[in-house]
C-alpha cells in the first residue's frame, strides 16, 4: 500500500521540522496514540489503538528516524505488532519546502500489513490509512497554528 | 393385504422404492429447526477450546508466553506444542502419508496455522485468552508460488530434509528438491512424446485451476468427552468418515478402538471439507483428557476458509495431438500441484494426485502420459476433493479446455470435434490409456440429445449474427456457448487399489427386520445433506418388499453402524448402496426359505414379487414380507434360525463412471464484464436413478457450486502470504440472485457391475459444470482470438480479457 499527499502548514519550516521531531506533539497528533516514548534521538516506541473495519487492536511498535536530510527532509521506518489482530511495517519520506511564512509538507508512505487486519480490512485499509493520515495532519496543522 | 382390488402397480407404488420421487424424510426436522448439529450438543460442564493462530505465513517462533492468558478469568489451560510433545501428539499423520503440526513446533508455515489451544469455560473467555497469549515471531521469507518454491534456497520443511542435507524420500518416492513433495507418473512417456512430435496438429496450453474452498454452511467442529471412570472417549464431530476418524484417533492416541465412540450428528454440508483430521480434533481430545471435562471446538468462518481443506490449486500444462481431420492421437499433461505447508490431500494412498489420470475424459485417446509434481508453499494444507471424486474436477477441466483449444487449432466446431472422438458405445468396457476401465457409457446418444434440446445449430447461427452485429457496432454483448461432456470416476473403491491410511475403501450395510415388518438399516457412510435416509430406504424397499416408510436408516455412530469409509467422492451409492442391495438380497434369500416353509412348497417353487413370495404359477398363494418377518421371529421353522437380519460388506469390483452433456449459453457485456446465463442445460447419466427428485436437487446444488468456482470463488493470497479472501465478504458464495434457471435431463446407462446399476450423481454437476461455465466465457471471445484465460471469471477479469483483446478500443 502506498500513500502520498501534500499539505500546507501555517508555520515556518524550522518550526515544522522541530515539531515533527517532538514526541509530545506527535503523541497529541497520532490518532489513537496512547504512549510515545523517546529512547534516543532517533528511536521511538509507540502504543497505538487502531481500528480497521471490524478489527480494533492495540499495536505496539518501534519507529526509527533518519534525520540525515535535516532540515529539508526526514525519513522514518518502523514496525508494529497487534498480536492476534496482525502486524504492520513500513516507512515514510517527508520533505519540507518553505513557501513564505508557510511550509509545504509532502509525504510518501509505504506499508505492508499482515494478519487478521489485512484480511478483514483488505478493502478498508487504503481508505482507513488515508483517513488516519488526514487526521494526523489536521491535528498537526492545528497544533502549529495554536503554538 | 389380500384385497384383490389392489393391483401390482399399487403394491409397487406403496413401497416408494427405486425410481420414486419420495419426499426427503430428513426435511421434517431440517425445515423446523430440529436438526442436531455438533454445535447443538451441550454437555454438563462443557469447556470451549479455540486456537491462537499465526498472523504470519512463514516465521520462526522464538517464544510463547501463556502466563497472561492463564490469568484471564475463565481460562483453564493453554496447550502448546511443548505440552503435546511428551505425548507425541504435536505432529499428526496426514491422509497423504505426510505429517502435519498439530500445534506450531518451532515455526509456522501458513497464515492461520494453529499455534496454541486455549481452553476456557466459554467461547468468550477463550477469545479473551487468545488475545493474551504472547507469541514472538521472527519472520522468514514467504513463498506462495510453487514454481518459486522449487527454485528457492528457503527450506520450508526442515523435517523432510535428510541427514546429508538432500531431500529425504517422501511417502511417494524420491523428491527432487527440498520443497518438492512427490512426482507421480502415469501412462507411456516415450510413445506419447513420439506420437505428439509426429502429429499433424498439436495444440498446447497452460492453465491454472485456482485455489478455492468447499465452504460448507456449517464449519468444522467437534465435542470430545473423555469418561475417565470407564476409560471411554466419545467424540462428536463433523466427520465425513466417522469410522476412519475412530481408527485414526486410536492409532494416534493409543486408546483402544473399542473405547472410542465417534458420532457424526447432522452435518451441514461437507463437500470434502470434513474428510480430513484436523488439529482441532486432536487438541479437543487432549484437552478433555487433561481437564476431565467435555471440550467443544467449532471453527468460525475465517478459521474454516483459511485453515481447513482448500481445494484445487493445480497448474496444468497440456499438449494434445490430432490428425487434420480431428482424430485425437495423443495427450500429455503436466501438473504442478501446490499443496501448501503440509501434504494433507485426502486421496487414496496409491494416488497422490487422486484420479487425475481420468484426464483423457470421454475420448478415445490411444496414447497418453501424465506427470504431477507436488510442491510445498506457505499456504494452508488441504487439497481435498471439493464436490468431486479425487481431483476429477481438475482432470475434467483440463481435458474439456484442451478439446476447445484443439478445436481452435483445427478451426473446427467444438461439438463436432467431441463427436469424432467420443468413446463409442460398443467399446465399453473401455480400457483408457492411463489405466482405468470405464464400465459403461453411451456418449453419442447423450450428446445428440443435448445438442437437439438446445438447438445447437440455431445457437451457433445466432452467435455468428451477434459477432457481425458486434463488429458493426450494433451491440456490446457477446454470446458464449459453453460445451462440456464429462466422464467421472467415482465410487472408490476396490480394496485392491484403494485405501486411505491402509484402510480399505469398501463399505457396509447391516439390516435388522423387526417382527411386525418394519426395519432398521445401518450403513458405514454418513449423510451431510445427500438424503441417505430417504434413498437407501428406497433401495431396500425395492429389494426386500417392505415400504420405504417402514425402514429407518441410521448412520454415523461407530458404536452401532458397521465399519465403512464414509461419504465423499460420490461413493455412498456406488459402494454403500451396493452393500445395501446385497444385504437386502441376503434378507430375501432367508425370507424365501421361510415363505416356502409357510406355503408348504420347495424353496425353488416360490418367487419374489414386489412385496411377497408367490408360489410359481399360483399367484393367489403367497406370503407377504410382513407375514414372513413375523414368522421369522415367532414360528419354529426346522433348520432355520429365528430372526431376520443381514450384513454385507461390499468391495466394489470397479469404480463407476457417470457422465453427462452440459450446455451453457451466456451473454457477456464486454464493457462491464458482467455475465448473464441465459440457459443452462444439464443432461446426466448416473445409471439407475433411485430418486429423481433428489437427483435434481443434487444437480442444482452442484451446478451452483460450479458457477461459484468458475465465476468468482477463490482463496487468494498476497505475496506476504495473507489470505485475501478469508471472509464471505470477499469469498464468493452465490445466492439466489446469481443463480440461473437450470434445465435437467437424463439418459440411463446402468453400471454393469453394480447390483442395482447405480453410479452416483452428487458430484457430477460440479465436475461438469465448472468447465461448462468456463468454456462459455472462452467461447464468447473465441472469434476475437482468445485461447485461454484463467478462472475465476469474475466481472473484473472478464473486463480485462475484453480489454486485452482490444474490444474497448
Amino acid at each position: 500500500m502506498e500513500l502520498a499527499d501534500e499539505i500546507i502548514i501555517n508555520a515556518p519550516k524550522d518550526q515544522v521540522y522541530a515539531a515533527l521531531n517532538d514526541p509530545k506533539v506527535l503523541k497529541q497528533c497520532i490518532p489513537g496514540c496512547e504512549e510515545l516514548i523517546q529512547h534516543s534521538d532517533t528511536e521511538l516506541e509507540a502504543k497505538v489503538v487502531l481500528k480497521v473495519g471490524p478489527v480494533k487492536a492495540r499495536f505496539g511498535g518501534e519507529v526509527t528516524l533518519d534525520k540525515s536530510g535535516a532540515p529539508d527532509a526526514f525519513s522514518l521506518s518502523g514496525q508494529g505488532n497487534g498480536g492476534t489482530a496482525g502486524h504492520a511495517k513500513g516507512g515514510a519520506d517527508v520533505t519540507l519546502t518553505a513557501d513564505g511564512d508557510t511550509t509545504i509538507l509532502k509525504y510518501v508512505a509505504k506499508a505492508q500489513i499482515g494478519g487478521k487486519i489485512a484480511q478483514l480490512g483488505s478493502r478498508l485499509i487504503q481508505s482507513t490509512a488515508k483517513k488516519l493520515a488526514g487526521r494526523f495532519f489536521t491535528s498537526f496543522a492545528k497544533v502549529m497554528e495554536d503554538a | 393385504m389380500k384385497d384383490e382390488a389392489v393391483t401390482r402397480e399399487d403394491r409397487v407404488a406403496s413401497l416408494k422404492g427405486m425410481g420414486c420421487s419420495r419426499k426427503r424424510v430428513e426435511d421434517a426436522r431440517f425445515t423446523q429447526g430440529k436438526g442436531n448439529y455438533v454445535d447443538d450438543i451441550k454437555l454438563d460442564g462443557m469447556l470451549f477450546g479455540d486456537f491462537v493462530r499465526s498472523p504470519y505465513a512463514h516465521a520462526k517462533i522464538t517464544n510463547i508466553d501463556t502466563s497472561a492468558a492463564m490469568e484471564v478469568p475463565g481460562v483453564l489451560a493453554v496447550l502448546t506444542a511443548a505440552d503435546l510433545a511428551p505425548l507425541g501428539l504435536h505432529w499428526m499423520p496426514t491422509l497423504a502419508g505426510d505429517k502435519q503440526m498439530v500445534l506450531a513446533d518451532g515455526k509456522v508455515l501458513f497464515q492461520g496455522q494453529e499455534v496454541a489451544f486455549v481452553v476456557a469455560e466459554d467461547r468468550y473467555a477463550a477469545a479473551d485468552g487468545i488475545e493474551a497469549v504472547e507469541v514472538e515471531y521472527e519472520e522468514l521469507p514467504v513463498i506462495v508460488d510453487p514454481f518459486e518454491a522449487l527454485q528457492s534456497d528457503v527450506v520450508l520443511r526442515p523435517d523432510t530434509v535428510g541427514e546429508d542435507g538432500s531431500p529425504a524420500d517422501g511417502a511417494h518416492g524420491p523428491r527432487k528438491h527440498h520443497n518438492h513433495i512427490f512426482t507421480w507418473e502415469c501412462g507411456d512417456k516415450d510413445p506419447t512424446e513420439q506420437v505428439i512430435s509426429n502429429a499433424e496438429v498439436v495444440a498446447e496450453e497452460s492453465m491454472y485451476y485456482h485455489r478455492t474452498h468447499p465452504c460448507p454452511l456449517e464449519t468444522c467442529g467437534c465435542v470430545a468427552s473423555m469418561d475417565k471412570v470407564n476409560g471411554k472417549l466419545t467424540l462428536w464431530g463433523t466427520f465425513q468418515a466417522p469410522h476412519a476418524i475412530r481408527t485414526v484417533v486410536s492409532l494416534i492416541s493409543g486408546i483402544e478402538e473399542h473405547n472410542i465412540r465417534v458420532i457424526s450428528p447432522d452435518i451441514g454440508g461437507g463437500f470434502g471439507n470434513k474428510v480430513g483430521a484436523y488439529p482441532g480434533y486432536v487438541c479437543s481430545v487432549v484437552a478433555s483428557i487433561v481437564t476431565g471435562k467435555p471440550v467443544k471446538w467449532i471453527e468460525d468462518r475465517m478459521d474454516n476458509l483459511m485453515t481447513t481443506a482448500f481445494a484445487r490449486d493445480y497448474w496444468m500444462k497440456g499438449r494434445i495431438s490430432a490428425t487434420k481431420d480431428g482424430k485425437i492421437t495423443g495427450l500429455h499433461c503436466h501438473v504442478t500441484a501446490d499443496h501448501g505447508g503440509f501434504d494433507a490431500c485426502a486421496d487414496p494412498t496409491k494416488f497422490p494426485a487422486g484420479f487425475m489420470n481420468i484426464c483423457t475424459g470421454s475420448y478415445d485417446i490411444p496414447t497418453a502420459f501424465l506427470e504431477v509434481d507436488g510442491v510445498y508453499t506457505n499456504k494452508a494444507p488441504g487439497g481435498v476433493s471439493y464436490r468431486c471424486s479425487f481431483r476429477v474436477t481438475e482432470a475434467v477441466y483440463f481435458i474439456e479446455r484442451m478439446i476447445e483449444v484443439l478445436a481452435i487449432e483445427l478451426d473446427m466446431d467444438a461439438s463436432e470435434l467431441r463427436k469424432i472422438n467420443f468413446i463409442k458405445k460398443e467399446q465399453f468396457p473401455y480400457k483408457a490409456a492411463l489405466g482405468w476401465e470405464y464400465d459403461s457409457g453411451d456418449y453419442h446418444t447423450a450428446w445428440d440429445k443435448a445438442m437437439k434440446a438446445v438447438d445447437y445449430d440455431g445457437l451457433r447461427a445466432e452467435q455468428k449474427q451477434r459477432i457481425e452485429d458486434f463488429k458493426a457496432g450494433k451491440t456490446r454483448k457477446l454470446l458464449g456457448i459453453g460445451l462440456t461432456h464429462f466422464t467421472e470416476i467415482v465410487g472408490a473403491g476396490p480394496v485392491k487399489n484403494c485405501d486411505i491410511l491402509g484402510l480399505g475403501m469398501f463399505d457396509s450395510c447391516e439390516i435388522r427386520i423387526h417382527p411386525t415388518g418394519s426395519a432398521i438399516a445401518r450403513l458405514g457412510t454418513i449423510s451431510q445433506g445427500q438424503g441417505h435416509a430417504t434413498t437407501f430406504a428406497q433401495i431396500l424397499a425395492s429389494e426386500i418388499g417392505l415400504p420405504a416408510d417402514s425402514i429407518t436408516i441410521e448412520e454415523g455412530d461407530t458404536d452401532t453402524a458397521p465399519y465403512g469409509l464414509g461419504t465423499y467422492g460420490s461413493r455412498s451409492t456406488p459402494v454403500a448402496g451396493a452393500a445395501t442391495a446385497m444385504a437386502g438380497r441376503k434378507i430375501r434369500a432367508k425370507a424365501q426359505m421361510i415363505a416356502a416353509y409357510l406355503l408348504e412348497v420347495h424353496d425353488d417353487d416360490v418367487e419374489f414379487d414386489v412385496d411377497r413370495f408367490v408360489v410359481k404359477g399360483a399367484p393367489e398363494k403367497f406370503k407377504t414380507m410382513k407375514e414372513i418377518a413375523f414368522a421369522a421371529y415367532n414360528q419354529a421353522i426346522p433348520g432355520v434360525e429365528p430372526g431376520l437380519e443381514a450384513v454385507s460388506y461390499y468391495d466394489p469390483p470397479n469404480m463407476t463412471y457417470p457422465f453427462g452433456a452440459y450446455v451453457c449459453v451466456m451473454e457477456i457485456d464486454v464493457d462491464t464484464g458482467v455475465t448473464d446465463i441465459r440457459q443452462f442445460y444439464a443432461l446426466d447419466d448416473c445409471g439407475t436413478r433411485i430418486n429423481p427428485m433428489i437427483i435434481e436437487g443434487q444437480i442444482h446444488g452442484g451446478l451452483t457450486e460450479a458457477l461459484a468456482v468458475a465465476l468468482g470463488q477463490e482463496i487468494a493470497y498476497d505475496d506476504m502470504g495473507n489470505v485475501k479472501t478469508g471472509t464471505l465478504m470477499d469469498f464468493f458464495l452465490p445466492t439466489a440472485w446469481e443463480v440461473p434457471n437450470y434445465e435437467t435431463d437424463h439418459t440411463v446407462t446402468p453400471s454393469p457391475h453394480h447390483p442395482i446399476g447405480a453410479k452416483g450423481v452428487g458430484e457430477s454437476p460440479h465436475v461438469g459444470g465448472v468447465p461448462c461455465f468456463s468454456n462459455a466465457v472462452h467461447d464468447a471471445f473465441r472469434a476475437f482470438g482468445l485461447r485461454q484465460t484463467n478462472m475465476p471469471h469474475d466481472h473484473w477479469r472478464i473486463w480485462r480479457t475484453a480489454n486485452e483483446l482490444g474490444l474497448h478500443d
